[in-house]
């Protein structure tokens, strides 16, 4: 039974997205109540996948059961499910942000042209997405890897203008130029490992001949590049920003959770349960990974100072808070990987809401840059409220989430101990000063306006919708109540990271 | 949760309140100002209530320093590591001053706030404020103060912008970037003591810290001077003071009182939690500050003399003052077991020196209300005829320049005292750190800065209170006969006539209070009764009265004025406008941003560039794969063929419902959209394909030859 449920939240998405693809065709009208009974079966779709993945969990996971979709190729090159820890977070987090981004992008959406690809697409990627957390094996990381990559390019070309089409391209160099390197990572595991499968420590075995030290972390280094393009990693970010152009509710819940979460996620695998931190600890792809990490926090949070269009700033912030995950996962400790997959949950929170907040402003008054929002705030009161939630979770403060992410990635860096600490810690510092100001300066142009703006104050109230707000408000509160008490969560992460929880 | 409740509630409270005020506020004004009032009342209340019950439980056991039963509150798993606040002597008798200055500043910003905007705002940030305060102040390990520090800088920001001109948010913006990057630094101390001594609890630090100081001396102090950015940077210590003069006098001038009394101290809070626990006796440390502290006494009152601002003088003078509390930090670590008297210094200090700020700028605010004007030259003669608030600016005045009988000369004495006393150690060559030489000058800059003191707020006093405007005199004396109410009355007037009594009966309220308060400072038994009357004590008082006269009358009336056209003098600004650290330090921080940013921005075109390069170069595209569309001929030709078609159907068969024809311009552009589609997914996919291919051919190549 378990078995056959752990099939369920990826298959059904991906059945009733292209569902929704053949029998919307030809019908790309936008009338009520065709919104209307679309939007009441994407969200029974993604609600019954999303309530599967949370009795999957709940229901425990003992024994490790695993759910064998077919062989490759022989035993060995099998592609299978199996929910362990690290897969759960991860699965948790998407399958709780998805329901409601879909409720949010039903009020973003109405009135566009081709909804229907639209929402179908969105809604297939959920199924990958899962399938990305719930894979058992490299070689199943890899295929709903390269799958997500194809289910997302057409949401990133929806506006069909130049500028996306340039987006789109530029996404699908990257990204299908990134699996071609990830994939020469999956062949050295396949052949010098004992199995493909995930098991925490790594999988490496020494004994198989032609095993060199220096190839195989070359070749780690080479998919951890790979797996780099989606999580934003310099110098393979370049997509991100541009992606931007896509509607917001593609960047607020594919470009600042999905995709790229998917990307950290996969090289966590790749670190922890494939090549095994104790391999690279210490090594010079140890040092190579983590200075490219660095240097990416530090380069997304000074672009995203210099940016003044809302969402590409976020974009920026995003690839900077992404190393941030990273940062984490290449600590090469428990502690490390603990507060990567704690960053990875808050983050996503905080980003969501900020996205969703600057879609909100995008879409009922369409103003795109940051010096346009001056005295804003009396417009949108709570959207501008939840905005200043997420900035300063995002800088770091206490009582948000975004503390206890943060405390917990600089226990980790002093913990890894000497210079490769201290210039971790430097560079934490450096970018929550940057995030600082990228973030208030937003609040504070919509909050305090100049003597001259506060004209736009009078225009009156204009909140979006329930749709639009109630999640939003959701994330903002979660926020807070996530900086306030994070206990269980936290160790929970930890148990996963220190292997005591399968 | 364990411990007493109450004092969860102490900080808990304000911030409920704050909602709740914030909810009638969109009611009713008026009983949002009373309920502001209940609210800061009920803390004060408790405030009392528990100070009242820790004193009595403590039944007069000799021994220990402090007559105070301390109570704790616990809240395990909050925000990580957890909540912890504690409650003793000195934290109940500070907590109970900062909540005597809420409580008289929000009485008084009922009539100041009368004409301003957002005032729902205000108080909703007022009392968030004063729970993040008590907070700080109730904590019991770093974490928690870093905690409520944080909220605190980000909810005071709002007093700091509350005008919304352009001043206010420049001076809000250095305010924010000082208080994040403090924030920041702080943090990063936290994390290096937390690993290092595993702990951040005040109790438990100091032993690690002694178990650890042989082998970790040096990350001890790195540590320690992180830690200590933070809380330096909100007391204002040079160089971090760049926000200060320009932030407190741009705030409304109830939060300006709050800003300069209360919130600088919860920085000198921070300052001596790590100084006393983790640095105790320490002599090293108490070196560093008590430098730090010397800067920032003299740097403040040498601004404060300069400037011709009512609140920007009070605010610098706030700066020197901070310093001076510093000196007795320093003093506190370099006297090492027998610091008694800097102990009490330091802590009457800084109740001193609230209590001080609390009426000067409160009194500033009342001419600020009615003239909307802060200029000497403007306001100058507005206090005359009005006896009342001449009185109240004076007690404050006198207090803080140290004039025997206020209280301001009881603090200044002690910490003038610890000098003299280490100075007669070093004389004995007992000292760590200098000479008696050396001590002896470090006593005179003292002595020196006490007289800029005196100088600076004779200045303030003359030009309000006793010359009279050139200009508008007449109306001054008439035209603002009601220039106050009786509640700003009452809250100018009552903290007024505290610091007289302060400073006429030391023997007894001020040494009590600092005996009750030594416990937090790990101070060394208590020391001897100082007589503050005798002839020896006052004459430091003396000579510094002496040098402030020296200083008004030598410098302030002759160089620092200007005899104008008309010939009225008027104060002038001489300050050289480069030597203002904070347009350098933005400018320092602008240039750095613009740097790095150019350098991201060149780094981000690594990878594109690279494959642009290829395709002009080794991926060229040939010349052939540019398709013309328009002379593709099989659509023309087709269309041609469709068009006579219809022409021969539309004279036969169809001659009354003739088909339209424009096969040939419609499968032209169908060809051209086709053509086109097709090259860009052709580009992107050839273009990935061909990334695809050389990854398996490598893979392939090692396979065959290598494995």
């Amino acid at each position: 039974m378990q078995v056959l449920l752990m099939t369920v939240p990826v298959l059904l998405p991906l059945a009733g997205g292209f569902f929704m693809l053949v029998m919307g065709t030809g019908r790309e009208g936008a009338g009520k109540k065709q919104e209307r009974n679309r939007l009441l079966f994407m969200e029974a779709v993604v609600l019954a996948a999303s309530f599967s993945v949370w009795a999957l969990i709940l229901a425990g996971r003992e024994g490790g059961r695993e759910a064998v979709l077919f062989y490759l190729a022989g035993k060995d090159l099998k592609v299978f499910f199996r929910l362990d820890g690290a897969g759960c977070v991860f699965a948790g987090l998407v399958s709780f942000l998805w329901p409601f981004a879909t409720l949010y992008a039903s009020e973003y959406m109405e009135g566009e042209e081709r909804q229907n690809s639209f929402f179908a697409f969105y809604t297939m990627a959920y199924g990958v997405t899962l399938g990305i957390a719930f894979a058992g094996n490299l070689v199943t990381l890899y295929l709903f890897y390269e799958l997500l990559t194809l289910v997302t390019f057409p949401l990133v070309l929806h506006y069909r203008n130049r500028e996306s089409r340039a987006a789109s391209r530029k996404y699908l160099y990257y990204s299908i130029g990134g699996a071609a390197f990830a994939f020469m990572g999956l062949v050295f595991i396949l052949i010098y490992g004992n199995t493909a499968d995930f098991i925490l420590g790594g999988v490496l075995n020494r004994g198989v001949p032609g095993f060199r030290v220096n190839t195989i972390l070359f070749m780690y280094v080479l998919a951890f590049f790979g797996f780099g393009v989606k999580a934003a990693l310099f110098p393979v970010h370049g997509w991100l920003p541009k992606a931007s152009v896509a509607p917001t509710p593609v960047t607020a819940l594919l470009h600042a959770v999905a995709v790229v979460k998917s990307g950290a996620f996969a090289i966590l695998r790749l670190t922890y349960y494939s090549y095994g931190a104790d391999f690279i600890r210490g090594t010079w792809a140890h040092y190579v990974v983590l200075a490219a990490v660095l240097v990416t926090i530090v380069y997304g949070s000074t672009m995203a100072v210099r940016e003044a269009h809302l969402k590409r700033r976020l974009a920026y912030s995003t690839i900077s808070n992404l190393s941030y995950v990273l940062f984490g996962v290449v600590m090469m400790n428990p502690l490390g990987m603990a507060a990567a997959l704690v960053h990875m949950v808050f983050h996503a929170l905080m980003k969501i809401c900020a996205f969703f907040c600057a879609g909100a402003i995008m879409h009922k008054t369409e103003k795109n840059f940051v010096y346009e929002l001056g005295g804003m705030g009396r417009q949108m009161p709570v959207t501008f409220a939840c905005f200043t939630v997420a900035g300063l979770s995002l800088m770091g403060l206490p009582l948000f989430a975004g503390f206890i992410s943060k405390w917990n990635l600089a226990r980790s860096a002093v913990a890894a101990g000497g210079a490769l600490g201290v210039t971790a810690v430097g560079v934490l510092l450096y970018s929550a000063l940057m995030t600082g100001i990228y973030m208030l300066t937003v609040t504070v142009r919509a909050l305090f306006p100049n003597e001259g703006e506060k004209t736009a104050a009078l225009v009156g109230r204009t909140e979006p919708g329930w749709r639009m707000l109630a999640p939003t408000v959701l994330f903002a509160v979660l926020l807070v109540v996530f900086g306030v008490y994070s206990g269980p969560l936290v160790r929970f992460i930890m148990e996963v990271a220190e292997g005591v929880m399968v | 949760m364990s411990g007493n409740g109450m004092l969860l509630f102490l900080a808990a409270w304000p911030m409920t309140a704050a909602l709740l005020s914030y909810i009638i506020g969109r009611f009713s004004k008026k009983s949002r100002d009373f309920f502001a009032d209940g609210a800061v009342l009920l803390e004060f209340a408790v405030l009392l209530g528990l100070l009242l019950a820790g004193v009595l439980a403590w039944g007069g056991e000799s021994g220990a320093a402090s007559g105070f039963v301390v109570s704790e509150f616990c809240w395990e798993g909050f925000c990580g590591l957890g909540l912890h606040l504690e409650l003793d002597g000195f934290r109940a008798l500070y907590g109970l001053i900062a909540a005597f200055m809420w409580l008289m500043t929000t009485v008084f910003s009922r009539e100041y706030l009368a004409r301003y905007r957002n005032r729902n705002r205000y108080y909703l940030f007022v009392l968030l404020t004063l729970g993040a305060t008590m907070g700080v102040f109730l904590a019991a390990d770093l974490y928690t103060a870093f905690i409520f520090f944080e909220i605190m800088s980000f909810t005071s920001y709002a007093w700091v912008a509350h005008d919304e001109k352009e001043a206010a948010m420049r001076a809000a913006g250095t305010y924010l970037g000082v208080a994040v990057i403090g924030g920041m630094v702080t943090l990063m101390g936290l994390f290096l003591f937390y690993h290092v001594a595993g702990t951040l609890e005040f109790s438990e630090l100091l032993p690690a810290c002694r178990a650890l100081w042989e082998e970790k001396q040096g990350t001890l102090y790195l540590a320690g001077g992180l830690t200590a950015f933070g809380f330096a940077a909100k007391a204002g210590v040079f160089p971090l003071h760049i926000w200060l003069p320009k932030a407190h006098p741009v705030a409304p001038a109830p939060a300006s009182a709050l800003l300069s009394g209360i919130l600088t101290k919860t920085g000198i809070f921070g300052l001596l939690a790590v100084s006393c626990n983790v640095f105790r006796h320490d002599p090293f440390w108490g070196m560093a500050v008590f430098a730090f502290g010397m800067l920032t006494m003299f740097g403040g009152a040498l601004l404060a003399v300069f400037s011709v601002d009512l609140k920007r003088t009070l605010a610098c003078s706030s700066m020197s003052q901070i310093g001076f509390i510093l000196v007795g930090i320093g003093m506190q670590g370099l006297l090492g077991e027998e610091n008694a008297l800097a102990v009490r210094g330091t802590f009457l200090h800084m109740v001193n020196h609230s209590l001080i700020k609390l009426v000067l700028f409160l009194a500033a605010g009342v001419v600020y209300m009615n003239l909307h004007q802060l200029n000497l030259n403007e306001i100058r003669g507005f206090g005359r005829k009005k006896p009342l608030l001449a009185f109240c600016f004076l007690m404050g005045a006198l207090g803080i320049g140290g004039i025997p009988l206020w209280n301001g000369y009881v603090s200044k004495t002690l910490l003038h005292e610890s000098i003299v006393e280490y100075g007669a150690l070093a004389a004995e060559g007992l000292s760590v750190y200098g000479t008696a030489a050396f001590w002896k000058g470090a006593e005179w800059i003292f002595l020196v800065c006490g007289g800029m003191t005196v100088a600076y707020m004779t200045k303030l006093f003359v030009a309000l209170f006793v010359e009279r405007s050139p200009e508008r005199q007449e109306e001054f004396d008439t035209k603002y006969g009601r220039y106050w109410s009786l509640e700003s009355k009452l809250a100018v007037a009552v903290p007024a006539l505290l610091l007289p009594l302060m400073g006429m009966l030391p023997g007894l309220v001020m040494d009590p209070a600092a005996e009750l308060g030594a416990g937090f400072f790990g101070g060394g038994a208590s020391a001897r009764p100082v007589r503050y009357f005798s002839l020896e004590n006052l004459s430091g008082g003396l000579v510094s009265i002496a040098i402030g006269a020296l200083i008004y009358f030598g410098v302030i009336r002759t160089a620092l004025m200007r005899k104008r056209a008309d010939g009225v003098r008027v104060y002038v600004d001489r300050w050289p406008a480069w030597l203002d650290l904070e347009n350098l330090m933005r400018g320092v921080g602008r240039g750095l941003l613009a740097v790095s940013a150019v350098l991201c921005r060149a780094l981000d075109r690594i990878l594109d560039g690279s494959v642009v390069f290829a395709r002009k170069t080794t991926h060229r595209q040939l010349k052939e794969d540019k398709i013309q569309v328009s002379r593709n001929r099989l659509a023309y030709w087709t269309g041609c063929f469709l068009e006579w078609n219809s022409d021969l159907l539309n004279k036969t068969v169809r001659r009354k419902r003739p088909v339209e024809k424009a096969y040939v311009r419609r499968l032209m552009e169908f060809e051209e959209k086709t053509v086109r589609t097709n090259r860009i997914i052709n580009e992107s996919l050839s273009f990935a394909l061909l990334l695809v291919c050389i990854g398996l051919i490598v893979v392939l190549l090692y396979l065959l030859w290598i494995r």
